[in-house]
């Protein structure tokens, strides 16, 4: 479905000193430098997967995805969807995508929200009769209909989301870009889009790719996670499995009648508050049992409980803090 | 307090100056807009010595002049105020412990100094070199000039205000801002002084602010009339800023009551 | 050939759908109609004003008598106010460059600079329009000009070149807005400037920026040359193919624009990076 190959994206970036002093600089000559914001990406995509983008800000996964839906052209390298290049046939190729930009929404202000549909169906030449389908089915999930006659300017952000969720699936796109797409969002807005995603992914088999901030959205959404830093790719793979790969540990949390924590030797002791202290110990190596029988021998255990290796781990471990 | 104002001022000429871009840019369109004009008045005074009691030498001193005032007069205001209005930062701006107005006016302050380098210098150079020398008339002119020029600029920055206030009764002000800038551009001599103008429009613009902004200070420039001339234009002149002092104040009081009223 | 028709009936049907839409958004606000009803004729009234006052004292301006410098003036402003509706959103290109407005566009199937210009369509250029008629109609009677169907033709023909030329100028400007990222509008000084060398005769100016003005920046062509050939003022170039000279220069003018603005989006760097 999609493949990236050798991706690159430079930037002419210019440099400002600070101060008066600076500024006069500036004009009499400016400091240009380049950054080279995404570096030799290369993988691909198969239909109906549903990939997570993660990364720090600035990280390079705006810019990447960015390139694969044709806003921005590459430097070096290309991305085919469905074997075509989207740089070289953009007004092809941007017929099978849909895309949600965050907070940019695509939906005519100042207008009723059927009137950004109405101008899409003319746009993607799309007949009454598929329309009436395809709104009728995206009724279904997000309950569009009734925000039909209401203008964009008095709706919710959350509303707003619905009506660009719909604008960028009217056409039946094959994929699904969004980037950001839950940012700002309240706990049910939130829900209705990931159910949104979930339902066209299942329905329709659209392959879906987002960026995201948001452990929850990957947890329940991606299947596929693809962890970008500094422009590189630094893993790419099914959640579990990086998991296993970055952080196979998990951190065992025993509660005693004392101060005193006994130490292992087949693990760590990581931390102690009062009477609960917290032993690392890793997967492949040895059980939770074997380790709390041990430690039972030596001391009274009053609870105790496993810490799963989460999602937000592997990120503070993948962005080094 | 004067230490805030001086701060925004600073920051400002930092900002101004940070797109090396726009400034070269303004200065070449500024240029090109010069020598048109100068052009354009050579070319009218062709077989003419004198037309309106002005030769074609004042005549492109009074071009010069023009564009470098024009520069002076770059006003933000009545933007900032719509942004305001429209983000509905209104309420907040307004409550600062500093007066939101006098922070504007000394962004439009330090915007000028900005272009005082950026701008003003380079289409002085290029005028001189291009077009003449603009000299004084009479030098010893030089107080009222200098006086005049600072009541105009602070008529156009009062009427600009103003106009941007309207934006706090929800209307839309683009177009009131475009129809303010072709009121000056056409009708305070700016681009063609009114003396070229029929007796009765004269009489009429006489009557309004706009030609004490561009055109009183151009004639005392290049010396079109006498100083007592000078000194009854600008007795109106002075009128003009009183009363839109007076204006500006009332309506910003208004303004602040309505806002502090219905909180934005 | 059918795939072309085809592509061109999609555009037509989305231009007209497009239409609709900016005379809804116009009726939604109602009370900014008021205001450009105002603001843009006044401008153009004044400024014919001030033509006459500044013949009244110069008796005429470079042999062109008021008559014919009202019909000067009437097709310069036309020709504006057609640019004002199609192409002013050229001058606001710095900002959709900077906000990364483009993006939208890029991800649709249509031509980005059409969706730029047409989606932004800006009716209310047509409040230039009434001035520039009602000045074109008086400068008509004044020059005795008979309205034979050529006529009409020629005129027709050398607003829509003009246009072009305008509206291809207005792109040019904008798109330096890719390499520079800059926001700045210099819509205000292309109008000076334009206002000066097309509702004046060309000729006062002095050769060398004749020359510049009719070959390089072929800003002469929006008004002064069709209009000295059918008037016979002047005429430096005449015959009856000087309005289609005009449209050929505006198609010239568009084609290197569009290739300028193409070559700056492959720069397009979006926004929030």
């Amino acid at each position: 479905m999609i493949d990236v190959e050798n991706l690159c994206k430079d930037y002419v970036l210019k440099s400002k000193e600070p101060g008066l002093k600076g500024a006069m600089k500036g004009l009499v000559k400016p400091n240009h430098k380049i950054i080279h914001a995404v570096k030799d990406l290369s993988f691909h995509i198969d239909t109906g997967e549903i990939v997570g983008f993660i990364g720090p800000n600035g990280a390079g996964k705006s810019t990447t995805i960015k390139m694969m839906s044709g806003i921005l052209t590459p430097t070096q390298g290309q991305v085919l969807i469905d074997g075509r290049n989207i740089s070289k046939h953009r007004k092809e190729v941007v017929k099978d995508i849909g895309v949600v930009f965050g907070q940019r929404s695509q939906l005519n202000w100042d207008l009723r929200l059927g009137e950004s549909f109405e101008l899409l169906k003319h746009i993607y030449q799309i007949n009454q009769k598929e329309y009436d389908k395809i709104l009728d089915e995206l009724d279904q999930i997000l309950g569009i209909k009734e925000l039909l006659d209401k203008p964009v300017r008095q709706m919710s952000l959350g509303q707003r989301v619905k009506g660009d969720l719909v604008a960028s699936m009217i056409h039946s796109p094959k994929v699904l870009f969004l980037d950001e797409p839950t940012i700002g969002l309240d706990v049910s807005a939130k829900y209705a889009l990931r159910k949104f995603i979930k339902e066209i992914n299942k329905v329709r088999h659209t392959t879906v790719i987002l960026t995201t901030h948001d452990l929850g959205d990957i947890q329940e959404l991606c299947e596929r996670l693809i962890v970008i830093n500094n422009g590189v790719l630094m893993e790419d793979g099914n959640l579990s499995e990086i998991v296993d790969r970055i952080a196979p540990y998990k951190t065992l949390v025993v509660e005693y009648y004392d101060e005193v924590a006994p130490e292992h030797t087949r693990c760590k002791l990581i931390a102690q508050d009062g009477n609960v202290a917290k032993y690392r110990f890793m997967k492949n190596d040895v059980t939770a049992a074997e380790i709390i029988a041990d430690l039972s021998k030596e001391k009274t255990i009053k609870d105790v409980s496993i810490e799963e290796t989460g999602i937000d781990d592997i990120i503070k471990i993948v962005y080094g803090a | 307090m004067l230490k805030k104002y001086l701060y925004v001022i600073k920051t400002q000429i930092i900002r101004s100056m940070a797109y090396e871009f726009n400034v070269y840019g303004n200065i070449i369109m500024q240029t090109i807009i010069m020598i048109t004009s100068a052009y354009f008045w050579r070319a009218l005074y062709k077989g003419q010595t004198m037309v309106g009691d002005v030769d074609v030498d004042s005549m492109l001193t009074y071009v010069i002049m023009s564009s470098i005032l024009s520069v002076l007069f770059i006003t933000n205001v009545e933007r900032r105020i719509q942004n305001s209005v429209e983000k509905g930062t209104v309420a907040t701006d307004l409550m600062k412990p500093i007066n939101v107005f006098g922070v504007y006016f000394a962004e439009d302050i330090g915007n000028i100094i900005a272009l005082v380098f950026q701008n003003i210098l380079p289409i002085f150079i290029i005028g001189s070199l291009m077009i003449k020398l603009p000299t004084m008339a009479n030098p010893k002119d030089i107080p009222l000039f200098i006086i005049s020029v600072i009541e105009s600029f602070l008529i156009n920055w009062l009427v600009a205000a103003l106009f941007g206030m309207i934006a706090f009764t929800a209307v839309n002000i683009d177009a009131l801002i475009q129809v303010k800038k072709h009121l000056l551009r056409l009708l305070s001599g700016s681009i063609i002084p009114i003396w070229f103008f029929p007796v009765g429009v004269q009489k009429v613009l006489e009557g309004l602010p706009f030609v004490y902004i561009y055109q009183l200070p151009l004639s005392i420039y290049i010396g079109k009339g006498s100083s007592v001339e000078y000194l009854s234009q600008m007795r109106i002149q002075f009128i003009w800023l009183v009363v839109l002092s007076v204006v500006f104040f009332f309506v910003q009081n208004k303004v602040i009551r309505k806002v502090m009223v219905q909180g934005g | 050939m059918v795939r072309f028709f085809k592509e061109l009936g999609h555009y037509l049907d989305v231009t007209v759908h497009v239409i609709k839409m900016a005379f809804m958004t116009i009726i939604e606000y109602p009370s900014n109609i008021a205001g450009w009803l105002i603001s843009n004729p006044l401008q153009f009234i004044m400024g014919f004003a001030i033509i006459k006052f500044v013949v009244e004292s110069f008796g005429q301006i470079n042999g062109w008598t008021y008559g014919q410098l009202a019909f000067l003036y009437g097709l310069s402003v036309i020709s504006h106010a057609l640019s004002m509706i199609f192409f002013v959103q050229g001058w606001f290109m710095g900002y959709f460059v900077i906000e990364g407005e483009f993006d939208r566009y890029l991800t649709r199937p249509l031509g980005v600079l059409y969706q730029f210009f047409f989606t932004n369509i800006n009716i209310f250029g047509i409040t230039d329009l009434i001035p520039g008629i009602l000045v074109f109609i008086y400068g008509c009677v004044k020059c005795h000009v008979v309205v034979s169907p050529l006529f009409v033709i020629q005129i027709i023909i050398m607003l829509v070149g003009a246009t072009f030329i305008r509206g291809g100028i207005y792109i040019l400007l904008g798109s330096t807005s890719f390499h520079t990222r800059s926001a700045v509008d210099f819509g205000q000084y292309t109008q000076e400037i334009m206002d000066k060398t097309t509702m004046y005769p060309l000729s006062m100016y002095p050769e060398s920026m004749q020359f510049i003005l009719t070959y390089l920046i072929p800003i002469g062509w929006v008004s002064f040359y069709p209009v000295s050939s059918l008037l016979g003022v002047e005429a430096k170039f005449s015959g009856l193919v000087i309005p289609f000279v005009t449209l050929a220069v505006g198609f010239i003018v568009m084609l290197i624009a569009g290739a300028y603005f193409n070559f700056g989006l492959r720069k397009y760097e979006s926004a929030g990076n």
